[in-house]
């Protein structure tokens, strides 16, 4: 009986797979956030190095993981695939459940997977400093462990209540040489603006980026960089689902249903892309994959397909993707990595094209999961993790009532070390199951940019 | 160095051990019947829990508040002094004793009042108070409807201390009829909207805090509300502040203490009853009715506002309902309540509720019949 299935580092896949290469119709391309003309190459130079954005607006089906990058990945890759037979047996579930662990990190989680790489092509063309913003701290702490590695500088923009509250998060940050600020920030003009307005705001994660945004536009040799949502940052991850298909190979299984948690869609972009690929290729056609939000946050679940921003102040490119509003602050749920107003376009295609479903639930359904989880494989999962595995959970019990022997696969897609307080609050009985008010919020969506 | 004037009803509770559901009047009957104090021992456990040493303490003499403060140790002034009893006959302490001492409290400029009672001593707090001065009560009487109380001594004491002498909000005053209550029936209507200190604490210890700060909440919540107004509806405000910051956003008045009619952004209807809400509502194809929690239990329905009745409801249907409160609110409140009266139509409402919270945010509440 096989728990772990593990890969040789030589089996460390060696290129990325760009799903673009297999939509049936183009994805719906940025427009520029002031003349809504389609963005070009050119537009995106400020602040991104040339081969992401090439990378970002790619057919090709597979893109070349350079050989620095995979020597790096290394260090921690390929992650293994678990069988969790304790949680099967726990369920009394005729499922099968596996889970790829991505918590096996330094970070701890799946970011460094595009971080290596972000920071990797921006010293290659000469970058010395890169902006970027960070709620919860995972994105934040994986492009510091990045950047440090190249000898590179690091400012990143941390969420105002989570700089106050996740102190740890910072520690790491500064561990590996990065300057970690509150957002919103005195550093910026947005920054300072919004805080003229609103000196005790909390800030939230479309803030934060704007800030970042604005620094790299302002500041010689800085670049941005994003740890979600962009086409290029989807294709770093999907390193993951590509191991995990070779993982159930190697044990000659076959999933029916992928679940991974969605809050800019680059976790489950990375484990179902792959996998999709298989149901677009008529390899595995009733595969069924499944994008997990908080009913906090719903965008895929709640929210309208169409151009946005993918920041508050509107300096970004418009995207089109299911989103809340850019103008949303989501509440303050636990999962900080799952709060953002849209989803990354490439996963918002495949939802809108039918590819991907998605489902909502609340925060302590999710931590009920989270718990059941830890005592019956032992791992702690982040709060964003613990969203798949409620609905793997509950998965496998329909598979319980109906007796099928399902396989399940799932993306384990962080650890919760530095997410203890969040389980004393659950221990507590003080979470908030929030949720997002659809029905009456329908009318107050006018607020998205029209586009001819 | 802040001011609390501090006050023990030391007779509150006494009636519930005993049976006769509430103490006002009764005292005497109850020692009869075995009854005890409890509330000098809950005053006691609030000092003790007590952690800030910046207060001075205004109280009443003898068993109103000096005897806990002076074994607790506190620095304090006695402001009132209950008359003595006669010679040979009994004298307890009144609600005129209660709103005396309220009353030297606030020509002291004391910056708090917390009272050791139930409704019946909230209620004769908030009649020397109103609403310039913040209360806050420690809960020891037979009946606590009221949303001025802490939920615990120990509570009330963590608030105090990590209070910053400024922020508040607002907690119902319910005025139970005694005498229907004794009967079995609960017959409860609001009386009035006292402040109280809040705590400028962190909701959550999580990843992405907001602060819980209630006015900015009720603000959030009155610019959703405003938001989402159709010109082709009719909207029904009940009491409440909450409801009232809806109005305040609008631009027009609110009844504090009952139910107004909007539409189109206009009053329509003031301080309606029941018999005029359902005149009203035939004239209109869509109406929804915008409710706030109601007292220190959670009732949506059934407590303070039974103008939206179960006829009303018939007419409107039970989606017609949008309950607004704060996170602030909620979380003094395990579970919401609706009692429209009819068991079949408050099976309807499932067991939980959508709860409007902040601009374009809810929480699933927990709802029980």
């Amino acid at each position: 009986m096989i728990t772990k299935i593990i890969l040789d580092e030589n089996e460390l896949p060696k290129k990325w797979y760009n799903i673009q290469a297999d939509f049936k119709t183009p994805l719906d391309p940025p427009r520029h956030p002031q003349t809504r003309e389609l963005v070009v190459p050119a537009d995106l130079e400020p602040i991104f190095p040339k081969e992401l954005i090439k990378q970002e607006m790619s057919q090709e089906r597979y893109i070349d993981i350079p050989e620095e990058v995979r020597d790096i990945l290394t260090l921690w890759r390929p992650s293994p695939l678990f069988r969790a037979h304790r949680l099967e047996k726990l369920l009394k579930t005729p499922a099968k459940i596996y889970y790829k662990y991505e918590g096996v990190s330094p970070p701890g989680s799946h970011k460094p997977n595009t971080a290596i790489a972000q920071a990797y092509y921006n010293m290659k063309e000469g970058i010395e400093r890169i902006a970027t913003e960070t709620g919860a701290g995972q994105w934040g702490s994986s492009l510091a462990f990045a950047t440090q590695l190249f000898g590179m500088e690091c400012k990143v923009y941390m969420v105002r209540g989570s700089y106050d509250q996740k102190p740890y998060r910072k520690m790491m940050m500064q561990t590996w040489g990065a300057t970690c600020v509150p957002s919103p920030s005195p550093d910026t003009n947005s920054g300072r603006a919004i805080l003229a307005k609103d000196p005790d705001t909390p800030g939230s994660l479309g803030i934060a980026i704007s800030e970042a945004v604005e620094d790299a536009a302002t500041h010689d040799n800085t670049n941005y960089s994003l740890g979600s949502v962009l086409n290029h940052v989807c294709l770093h991850q999907t390193i993951i689902g590509q191991e995990a298909q070779k993982q159930l190979d190697m044990v000659d299984d076959k999933a029916d249903i992928v679940i991974a948690s969605a809050g800019g869609g680059s976790n489950l972009a990375g484990l179902c892309f792959p996998f999709v690929k298989d149901k677009i290729d008529g390899k595995n056609p009733d595969l069924e994959i499944l994008a997990v939000e908080p009913a906090a946050c719903p965008s895929l679940t709640r929210g309208m397909y169409a151009y946005d921003y993918g920041d508050v102040a509107g300096l970004t490119p418009l995207l089109k993707m299911f989103t809340l509003g850019h103008d949303f602050i989501p509440p303050s749920i636990h999962a900080g990595g799952l709060r953002y107003h849209g989803m990354a376009p490439l996963v918002s295609k495949l939802h809108a094209d039918k590819l991907i479903d998605s489902t909502s639930v609340y925060q302590n359904e999710v931590f009920d999961a989270a718990v059941m989880f830890a005592r019956a494989e032992g791992i702690i999962p982040a709060p964003e993790a613990a969203h798949a595995i409620r609905v793997a959970i509950n998965k496998a019990l329909e598979c319980k009532k109906t007796g099928e022997a399902k396989t399940i696969l799932f993306n384990n897609s962080g650890h919760g070390h530095f997410d203890l307080s969040s389980y004393e609050g659950y221990f507590a009985g003080s979470l908030v199951d929030y949720e997002y008010p659809a029905e009456l919020i329908k009318e107050s969506l006018k607020k998205l940019p029209v586009l001819s | 160095m802040i001011k609390i004037g501090f006050i023990v009803n030391p007779y509150a509770g006494m009636g519930g051990k005993v049976g006769l559901k509430g103490t006002d009047g009764c005292v005497k009957e109850a020692i009869l019947l075995g009854a005890v104090r409890g509330s000098p021992a809950k005053a006691s456990r609030f000092l003790s829990a007590i952690t800030r040493k910046d207060i001075h303490f205004f109280t009443a003499g003898g068993e109103m508040g000096e005897e806990e403060l002076s074994s607790a140790g506190f620095s304090y002034t006695c402001l009132y002094n209950p008359p003595p009893p006669l010679p040979g006959g009994d004298r307890f302490t009144t609600a005129e004793d209660t709103i005396s001492a309220c009353r030297e409290f606030t020509k002291n400029d004391c910056d708090l009042i917390i009272f050791c009672g139930g409704d019946g001593t909230a209620r004769d707090v908030f009649t020397c108070t109103g609403e310039d001065m913040l209360i806050l009560g420690i809960p020891a009487g037979v009946k606590i409807y009221s949303g001025v109380f802490a939920t615990t001594p120990e509570s009330a004491a963590r608030l105090l201390s990590s209070w910053d002498g400024i922020s508040s909000t607002y907690g119902e005053i319910m005025d139970v009829d005694e005498e229907k209550y004794r009967k079995g029936e609960l017959d409860t209507r609001l009386f009035g909207y006292a402040k109280v200190p809040s705590s400028k604490v962190l909701c959550q210890s999580s990843k992405q805090v907001s602060y819980g700060d209630d006015s900015r909440a009720t603000k959030e919540i009155a610019s959703f509300i405003t938001e989402i107004m159709r010109d082709d509806t009719l909207y029904l405000l009940g009491a409440g502040t909450t409801t009232g910051a809806v109005a305040e956003s609008l631009g027009i008045s609110h009844t504090i203490l009952g139910v107004d009619a909007i539409f189109q952004g206009r009053v329509v209807g003031k301080d309606l009853n029941e018999e005029r809400i359902l005149e009203l509502v035939k004239d209109y194809d869509k109406v929804k009715i915008i409710l706030s929690p109601i007292g220190a239990q959670g009732f949506i329905l059934g407590r303070g506002n039974q103008q939206i009745s179960q006829k009303v409801l018939d007419k409107t249907g039970t989606d017609a309902l949008i309950v607004i409160a704060t996170e602030a609110k909620l979380k003094g409140t395990t579970c919401l309540y609706i009692d429209t009266g009819s068991p079949e139509m408050n099976e309807r409402f499932g067991d939980s509720i959508q709860v409007i919270c902040g601009y374009r945010m809810a929480i699933r509440a927990k709802l029980a019949h």
